[in-house]
C-alpha cells in the first residue's frame, strides 16, 4: 500500500488558501485601481490648474505678455479644440510621467473663454505661455501660445516690429539671433531662408508649416499659426469667429441702447455677424477683413460715440 | 465510531472558526477601503472648491478687461479695469448665451461712489438711476469675490454727449462643491 498522507490537504487549508488568494487579489486589484484613479485625479487637477492660471494673462493693452509654468514631473499638455455650441470649447488633457510611463488620459478639462494655440501636445517640465490680444476690429480675446522649454523658435529675417516684440518679451525660447543648428531649434523664416521648418509670408498673410497653409490677419493670428498645428489653428479660429459674431451683436444692441441719448453709430455689424456665421476656414479671413476695415474706420471716426 | 464523530465535529468547528476569521479579515479590509475612499473623496470635493475659488479670485482681477465688459477706447483712451455700463446692460439681456462662459455662478457690478442709500437693481427701465447690475437675477448661494473698477457710460446734457465714470465693485460668485 502506498502512503498517500503527504498529498492530503485538509479542507480547512484548501479553504484558507482559496479565500486568502482571493483577498490578496482584491487588495492588489484595489490598490492598482486606486493608483490609477489618483493619477487621473492628478491629471484633471493639473489641467484645471493650468486653465485657471491662464486667467491673469488677460491683457488690457495691445501688448504681449509672457510667463512660465514649471511642473514637478514631465508632463504632456494635450490641446484639443471643440467648435460645437455657442462658443465652442477649449479642452486640455494632461498626461504625466509616472514610473517612466505616460499616464493614460481621458479626462477633459474644458473652458469656453480660452483660446490656446500649440502643437497637438506639448511636452516638458517647463512651459512658456505667451498671450497677445486679438482685435478684429474690436478686442475679441487674448490668444494664448504654449511652447515647451525643450523647443526653441528662431525667427529669421522677421520684420522690425516682430523682432522688437520678441526682444521685449524676453521669452527664453524665442530667439531672433544666434540660433544654434540643433534638432531642438525650429527655424521660422520670414524671407527666403534655407532649412526652414516654418515659412511666413508676411505680405500675403499666410504661414506654411508641414506642407499646410494657414492664413492670418494681424500679428496675434500670425503667432497662432506659427505655434500651432493646422487643425488646432483652424478650429480655434472658428471659435474666435463665433465670439466675434456674438460681440458684433452685442455692439449692435449697444448702439441701439445708447441712441436713446442721441449717440448714433451706423456700423455694418449685422453683416459681420453673417460673415462669421458662414466662416469655414482661414482662407475666408481676407474677405471678412474688408468689412472689418470699414467698421473699424467708421468707429474711429465717430469720436463722441465710439462703441469700443 | 463515537471517536470518529467527535473528530468530525471538531474539524467542522475549526472550519467554521477559520471561515469566520477569514470573513472578519475581508470585512476589515473592505471597511478600511471604504474609509480610505471616503477620506479621499472628501478631499477631492475640497480640492474642487479650492479650484473654483482660485478661478474666481484670478478671474475677478481680470474680468473687467474681458471684451464683454471692458471700455476699450470707447471712453477716450484705453483704460484698465474699466467696465462699460451700457455694454453690460445689453449683455445682461442676452446673458443666457454666456452661462458657463466664465465658469462662475454669477457676476454683479455694484456702484459704490456716488453712494445711493438703498439697493436699486438696474433694468432697462430705471437705468442709469440704479446702483446694482446683476447679470443673473436669481439669488445665489455662492461665495463672492470682488475687485474695484471704474464704471463708465455715455451721458448727455443739453444735447452734448459726454462720458461719465463712477467707482464700482465687480463681484464674482462661485458655488462650493
Amino acid at each position: 500500500m502506498k502512503n498517500k498522507k503527504g498529498l492530503q490537504i485538509s479542507f480547512a487549508w484548501l479553504f484558507a488558501i482559496i479565500v486568502g488568494a482571493f483577498i490578496l487579489f482584491l487588495a492588489i486589484f484595489g490598490t492598482t485601481k486606486l493608483i490609477k484613479t489618483e493619477q487621473t485625479i492628478q491629471d484633471a487637477k493639473t489641467g484645471k490648474d493650468i486653465g485657471i492660471l491662464l486667467n491673469p494673462l488677460e491683457t488690457s493693452f495691445e501688448t504681449g505678455k509672457t510667463t512660465s509654468l514649471t511642473l514637478p514631473v514631465e508632463t504632456r499638455i494635450y490641446n484639443k479644440c471643440n467648435n460645437n455650441g455657442m462658443f465652442g470649447r477649449q479642452i486640455i488633457q494632461i498626461s504625466q510621467k509616472s514610473f517612466n510611463k505616460w499616464t493614460e488620459t481621458n479626462i477633459n478639462v474644458g473652458f469656453s473663454n480660452k483660446y490656446l494655440f500649440s502643437e497637438s501636445y506639448t511636452e516638458g517640465k517647463k512651459f512658456y505661455i505667451f498671450s497677445k490680444p486679438f482685435e478684429f476690429p474690436f478686442k475679441v480675446a487674448d490668444l494664448i501660445y504654449i511652447t515647451s522649454s525643450l523647443k526653441e523658435y528662431c525667427f529669421l529675417d522677421a520684420p522690425e516690429e516682430i523682432e522688437d516684440e520678441i526682444s521685449a518679451l524676453k521669452q527664453k525660447n524665442l530667439l531672433i539671433e544666434n540660433c544654434a543648428n540643433s534638432e531642438k531649434v525650429i527655424r521660422v523664416c520670414f524671407g527666403s531662408g534655407s532649412d526652414c521648418d516654418i515659412n511666413v509670408n508676411y505680405n500675403m498673410k499666410y504661414v506654411e508649416k508641414n506642407k499646410g497653409k494657414m492664413y492670418f490677419e494681424g500679428d496675434a493670428l500670425m503667432y497662432a499659426a506659427i505655434f500651432s498645428d493646422k487643425k488646432i489653428y483652424e478650429c480655434e479660429l472658428k471659435r474666435l469667429m463665433k465670439r466675434i459674431g456674438h460681440l458684433a451683436l452685442l455692439y449692435k444692441d449697444k448702439s441701439g441702447f445708447i441712441s436713446r441719448i442721441g449717440c448714433e453709430s451706423n456700423l455694418n455689424l449685422l453683416e459681420l455677424n453673417d460673415l462669421t456665421n458662414n466662416f469655414e476656414s482661414s482662407a475666408n479671413l481676407e474677405s471678412i477683413n474688408y468689412v472689418i476695415e470699414d467698421i473699424k474706420e467708421k468707429n474711429e471716426d465717430n469720436v463722441l460715440c465710439k462703441l469700443w | 465510531m463515537q471517536i470518529m464523530v467527535m473528530k468530525t465535529k471538531k474539524a467542522q468547528l475549526k472550519i467554521q472558526q477559520m471561515a469566520f476569521m477569514l470573513m472578519a479579515v475581508t470585512l476589515f479590509f473592505v471597511l478600511v477601503g471604504v474609509f480610505v475612499l471616503v477620506v479621499k473623496f472628501s478631499g477631492l470635493k475640497e480640492s474642487a472648491t479650492a479650484l473654483e475659488e482660485k478661478n474666481a479670485m484670478l478671474l475677478v482681477t481680470k474680468l473687467a478687461n474681458s471684451p464683454e465688459f471692458s471700455c476699450g477706447n470707447g471712453f477716450g483712451t484705453n483704460r484698465v479695469n474699466c467696465v462699460d455700463a451700457d455694454k453690460v446692460m445689453v449683455l445682461k439681456e442676452s446673458i443666457e448665451k454666456y452661462i458657463d462662459f466664465w465658469g462662475v455662478s454669477n457676476i454683479e457690478i455694484r456702484k459704490i461712489y456716488p453712494k445711493i442709500d438703498s439697493e436699486i437693481i438696474c433694468d432697462i427701465g430705471n437705468y442709469p438711476n440704479c446702483n446694482v447690475i446683476k447679470m443673473r437675477s436669481k439669488e445665489g448661494s455662492g461665495t463672492d469675490l470682488s475687485n474695484f473698477v471704474s464704471l463708465c457710460r455715455k451721458e448727455s446734457f443739453e444735447g452734448e454727449i459726454y462720458d461719465k465714470c463712477e467707482l464700482a465693485k465687480i463681484m464674482v460668485s462661485y458655488e462650493s462643491k
